[in-house]
This record gives structure tokens, C-alpha cells and sequence, in this order.
């Protein structure tokens, strides 16, 4: 397919399955509806955390900082704005620390920026949770003008629609194609004159907006936040996981695993929530070790390539049992021996 | 402020620092010398710390039985891990920034793995005994048994792993190794034998920690975490891959905690850890001891 079709293609299957989500509140039950809800959010973080972090391959862990500032945000404008300029606040507020985070450490790379990114987080939530003991004199707050439920439902539903297209859209501009660069070689990027340093802030910031939207949307599904819950930083590891297992690289690879992921959560979290976070874990080391693409990267070739390495691992371990192994090195060495004799 | 309360305030600065030095070894040797960014490291150290309660309520035995013990079984596991998981790893990463990433996610889900089995197996519970809880008179001031006990026990470990890096012929070839792994190799030293083994001697240190921890502390599945960032902070302040700066980057957190708890006020402890860790990590992401022209 070329590139125009591919986009295409793209564009018609978030148009339907947009379709899909859009008639969920209206037969679904309230069950149905929640968990819907934790499907578009983790879709709306773990997309355009992929955006940035995945084509750029700086492995941020801000999500939960970028999360929770715009729940902050929403909670305390919610009784003197309207409803959609609250979401927009949120997410300007969240670019805005994204800007600042950013010029401060995205000139370092690999685990010295994931650590750093974590510990601002951490440092964003103690912040707060210190603010709000010594200065406000509470915990967290009450939400007491809440919009419905379907108000709530098709506000998630247009973040993680916006999400989705912007990855789709970014990535066949000169901002994406940039971004791709630094991911490959942040040097060479450089040199053919990628203003590396704009491109990275600008993408960084672009993530840190979806993040604060989607936090100033959920805070009101909540309607208690106290800094605990909404600079979670399983929020974050769970974006992460989430955009990794489904293929970082890929476009439809984190949808696919949000919807996967939420599914999964809702059924084993309530019966035994320890097994569902095994399972996470598991998940995610298989997937790095056997399946580094992700989940969108999984093929036919991929299964017979495992199914190959499991028959080589087993011939070989099978002739060490029985010794063949020794008795093949003995025999080359014997021939060896008898061809060098002239 | 008297100078014995001086003196007081920064010996239990010291004490606590100590505790951060010993919790910081075995991340230190996994991070120096393999790039493996264990975050898990402090949920082995729970392990160890729930082994060690486990065998104490049961049979009675006293806790300093189960330091080789723990040191032991967690080195055992960490072979395995490292076998399971790190040897495929090393095996099909392109280069070393793509394996610190990987290494990286594949011990987050150990992370997942490690604390959601034992808060499966043991419950979630705060757990605890008492050890040595008598406070022994030092001068003016009192300090807990234990904790002295502890401290002293942390000092000797670090002294000892310090003293087999540098003295010891596999000292050498552990420290050849953190310098370079390619030149290791080629004057001949067995890193597929050396990497297994420093891996295995990092979860046991771990182990050690989390033993030595749960005769002063409490335990709960959830301890990990905050060790972990300690021991992180810890390495970068000693630089990684340095014992000797380990050591002094544990004593001086404990002290500057100490100091910035007793003048501004204990709820901003945890505020302050952080501040000096990004602090560091963007001002001199090499280490506070680091001499200039090598970086670690």
C-alpha cells in the first residue's frame, strides 16, 4: 500500500471504531460504560505518550506528574469555569510544566532521563501533598459540581480520538519525521539541521497537554482526588507498559493494548488484584524479550521464528543431555588431528 | 542548639545514612558494572526482609542467622533471573543504550512480579518484631539497639565488598569490567561467568539489606519502593559504579535529612531527598566524588 492509502486506511478505521465508542453509553450498562471509560483514558496517555517517547525514543515517566497536575487544575477551576475551557486550562497547564521539565532535562538521554522524569514526579507530588497540609490544611478535595456521566464519556471519547489522529497526522509531517530522526541518531538529526532542541520540547509538551486533559476530565469521574491518587505513579509505569507491550514504534500498537489491558483490569482486579498486576509484569518482560516490537509488530514469521528457536533450543539442549555434544567436539577434533598429521 | 545535641543530631544522621549505604550496595554493583537499572532492587530487599520475619516468628531463630541465609537464597534467584531473562537480553541487544532501556522495563516487571507474589503470599499487612529493642546510652544521647547494630553490620559489609574490589585479583576483574567491557574480555577475563555471578551477588546484597532492615523497621509488600529511590539517589550522589562514594553519598543523605528534618520539618523529608537527587542528577550527573576526566 503506499503511504496516501495507508493514511487512509488509518483514517477510516478510527472513523469507525470512533463510531463504535460513540454508542456505547446508549446500551451499554453502567459497568459497560466505567470500563469503556479507563479504556479511552489509558488509549488517550499511552498513544500520545507513544507520539513523543516512542519515535523519539526518550522513555519518559512524567505521565502521572502531567496526569495529575491537569486533575489539580480541573478540580480548582471546575466551580468558576465552564466545562470544556476547565479541559483546556488542564492541558494548557500540563504543557506549560512540560516546557519547563523539559528545557531542564531533555538534553540528558536514556536512564539518566527516565530516573530524572520519575523524580520530578515524585518531587511534583510531594510538592503538593505538602501544599496542601501546611497551606490549604487538607488532603484532598471534594468535587462538588460534577457534569454527567456522558458529558464526561464523549470528552474522553474526543481526547483519545485527538490522540489517535494526532499520531497519525504527526507522523507524515517534517515535526514527526524530525522526531523519528532523533529517535535513529539525535546527532545525525542534528547535522542535517533538525533544531533538535524545539523538537523535543515541542513534542514533550504535546504529550504533557493530552495527559492534562485527559487528568482534568477524570478528576471529575472520581470526584474525591487527593494528590495520592492522582500523581499515582502506577498511572504512569501503566502508560508506559501499556505503549511498550503494544509496540512503542507502532500506531495502532498501544490502542490495541489499552483495550486489552483494560479489559483485563476490570475482570481480575476485583476477584484477585495481585494476579492481575503478575500478569502485567509477566507481560511485559515476555514482550521485551521475545516480542521487542510489541503487540502490533506480532506476524505470522514472528510465530515461526519462535517456533524454530524453541526447536533449536530443544535439539540442543537434547544433545547435551546425551552427551552428543561432547562426542561431536571429540569427533571434529579426532578428524582434525588426522588431516594435520600430513 | 548545644554541641552535644550537635552531636546527637548528626550521629543519627550518620546512623540512618549507613542504613541508606548498606540499602544502596547491591543497586550500585548492578548498575556500575552491568547497566542493569534494577528497580526491583528494593523489592528483593522486601524479599529478603520478609524471609528473614518469616523464619523468626516460626522457629524462633535469631535474625543475624539469616544473613548468609538470605544472602544465599536471593544470590541463588538472582542467577536464575539473570539466566532467565538478562542472558537473552545481553544476547540480542544491538547496543548498550538500547540494553539499558530494555533492562530497565524487564526489571519493572519484576518489580510487579516480585511485590504483587508476596503481597499474595504474606497479605498486606504492616509486619514486625522485636530485636534488640533496648536503647543503649552514648554519651548524653540514647540510640536503639538495633539500629546501631544495623549501622555497624552496614558499614562492615560496604567495608568488605570495598576491600575485595580493590585488593582481590576478582576485585580487579569486576573493577576492569566497570571500566570496560570489550577490554575486560580481551585480556581474557570470563565475563559470561563474571556477569551471572555480580548480578546474583547484587540481589543477595539486596537480600542482606532487607534482613538487617527488618530487625529495626517495620515491613509491609510495599517497603520496596522508597528503598529503591533511596538506593538510586545514593548512586548517583556516590556516582555509579563507586563504592567508596556509595558509602560516603549514604552517610552525607543521612545527615543532610537529618539536619533539614530537625530545622525545617519532618513532613518535607521526602521533598528534600528529591531535591537533592535532581539536583545532583542536573548539576553533576557524574557524582559529587567524582575526580575530573573520567566519568562514570
Amino acid at each position: 500500500m503506499s503511504s496516501r492509502q495507508l493514511f487512509v486506511r488509518d483514517l477510516l478505521v478510527l472513523f469507525g471504531l470512533t463510531g463504535w465508542a460513540l454508542a456505547i453509553p446508549g446500551f451499554g450498562s453502567e459497568f459497560a460504560v466505567s470500563m469503556a471509560l479507563t479504556c479511552l483514558m489509558y488509549i488517550a496517555l499511552s498513544s500520545s505518550w507513544a507520539l513523543f517517547c516512542g519515535s523519539t525514543r526518550y522513555l519518559s515517566l512524567a505521565t502521572s506528574a502531567f496526569f495529575g497536575i491537569g486533575a489539580y487544575t480541573g478540580a480548582l477551576l471546575l466551580e468558576q469555569l465552564a466545562w470544556l475551557p476547565v479541559i483546556a486550562l488542564g492541558a494548557a497547564v500540563a504543557a506549560a510544566v512540560a516546557v519547563l521539565m523539559g528545557a531542564a532535562v531533555l538534553h540528558l538521554r536514556g536512564t539518566y532521563f527516565a530516573v530524572l522524569t520519575f523524580g520530578m514526579t515524585e518531587l511534583i507530588r510531594h510538592a503538593i501533598s505538602y501544599f496542601e497540609k501546611s497551606v490549604t490544611g487538607t488532603v484532598g478535595r471534594v468535587l462538588m459540581v460534577v457534569p454527567e456521566r456522558d458529558t464526561v464519556y464523549f470528552t474522553l471519547l474526543a481526547l483519545a480520538v485527538i490522540a489517535v489522529a494526532l499520531s497519525i497526522a504527526i507522523r507524515r509531517t517534517r515535526f514527526g519525521l524530525a522526531m523519528r530522526g532523533i529517535g535513529a541518531d539525535e546527532q545525525r538529526a542534528q547535522t542535517l539541521g533538525v533544531n533538535t532542541r524545539f523538537i523535543k520540547i515541542a513534542g514533550f509538551a504535546l504529550t504533557a497537554a493530552v495527559a492534562g486533559a485527559v487528568g482534568a476530565a477524570m478528576s471529575v469521574r472520581w470526584t474525591y482526588i487527593d494528590p495520592h491518587t492522582v500523581f499515582n505513579p502506577f498511572i504512569g509505569f501503566q502508560t508506559v507498559l501499556i505503549a511498550l507491550i503494544g509496540g512503542a514504534m507502532t500506531l495502532w500498537g498501544p490502542l490495541i493494548a489499552a483495550i486489552v489491558f483494560s479489559v483485563l483490569a476490570e475482570t481480575l482486579r476485583l476477584q484477585v488484584p495481585q494476579l492481575y498486576m503478575v500478569s502485567l509484569g509477566l507481560l511485559l518482560i515476555l514482550s521485551v524479550l521475545y516480542l521487542p516490537g510489541g503487540l502490533a509488530s506480532l506476524r505470522a514469521e514472528t510465530f515461526r521464528g519462535w517456533r524454530d528457536g524453541a526447536k533449536l533450543w530443544w535439539r540442543e539442549t537434547r544433545e547435551d543431555l546425551s552427551g552428543e555434544t561432547q562426542r561431536r567436539k571429540l569427533r571434529d577434533k579426532q578428524l582434525r588431528e588426522r588431516r594435520d598429521v600430513f | 542548639m548545644s554541641f552535644s545535641a550537635w552531636l546527637e543530631l548528626l550521629a543519627s544522621g550518620l546512623i540512618t545514612g549507613g542504613i541508606y549505604a548498606l540499602v544502596a550496595l547491591g543497586l550500585n554493583l548492578q548498575y556500575g558494572l552491568m547497566r542493569i537499572l534494577n528497580i526491583a532492587h528494593g523489592e528483593f530487599l522486601m524479599v529478603g526482609a520478609y524471609l528473614t520475619w518469616m523464619v523468626q516468628t516460626t522457629f524462633g531463630l535469631s535474625p543475624l542467622w539469616m544473613v548468609p541465609v538470605s544472602f544465599g537464597l536471593l544470590m541463588g534467584l538472582g542467577l536464575v533471573l539473570h539466566w532467565l531473562c538478562f542472558r537473552r537480553l545481553t544476547a540480542t541487544s544491538p547496543n548498550l543504550d538500547i540494553f539499558e532501556a530494555r533492562g530497565l522495563m524487564v526489571s519493572f516487571g519484576l518489580m510487579f512480579l516480585v511485590q504483587n507474589v508476596v503481597s499474595y503470599v504474606w497479605g498486606g499487612d504492616l509486619r514486625g518484631y522485636d530485636f534488640l529493642t533496648d536503647p543503649v546510652p552514648v554519651g548524653n544521647a540514647q540510640f536503639a539497639a538495633n539500629k546501631l547494630l544495623v549501622f555497624a553490620l552496614a558499614l562492615l559489609f560496604s567495608g568488605a565488598l570495598i576491600a575485595l574490589l580493590r585488593l582481590t585479583l576478582l576485585g580487579k576483574g569486576v573493577r576492569a569490567l566497570m571500566q570496560s567491557p570489550v577490554g575486560a574480555q580481551l585480556v581474557g577475563i570470563d565475563t559470561r561467568r563474571l556477569h551471572p555471578l555480580m548480578f546474583g551477588v547484587g540481589l543477595g546484597l539486596s537480600g542482606v539489606a532487607g534482613c538487617l532492615l527488618s530487625m529495626a523497621y517495620t515491613i509491609s509488600p510495599s517497603m520496596g519502593e522508597p528503598y529503591t529511590v533511596t538506593a538510586l539517589i545514593v548512586i548517583t550522589l556516590g556516582g555509579f559504579g563507586s563504592m567508596s562514594g556509595a558509602l560516603a553519598g549514604g552517610l552525607l543523605l543521612g545527615v543532610i535529612e537529618a539536619l533539614g528534618m530537625h530545622f525545617t520539618n519532618p513532613s518535607l523529608k521526602a521533598l528534600l531527598s528529591y531535591v537533592v537527587f535532581i539536583g545532583v542528577l542536573l548539576l553533576r550527573p557524574e557524582g559529587l566524588f567524582a575526580r575530573k576526566g573520567r566519568r562514570a
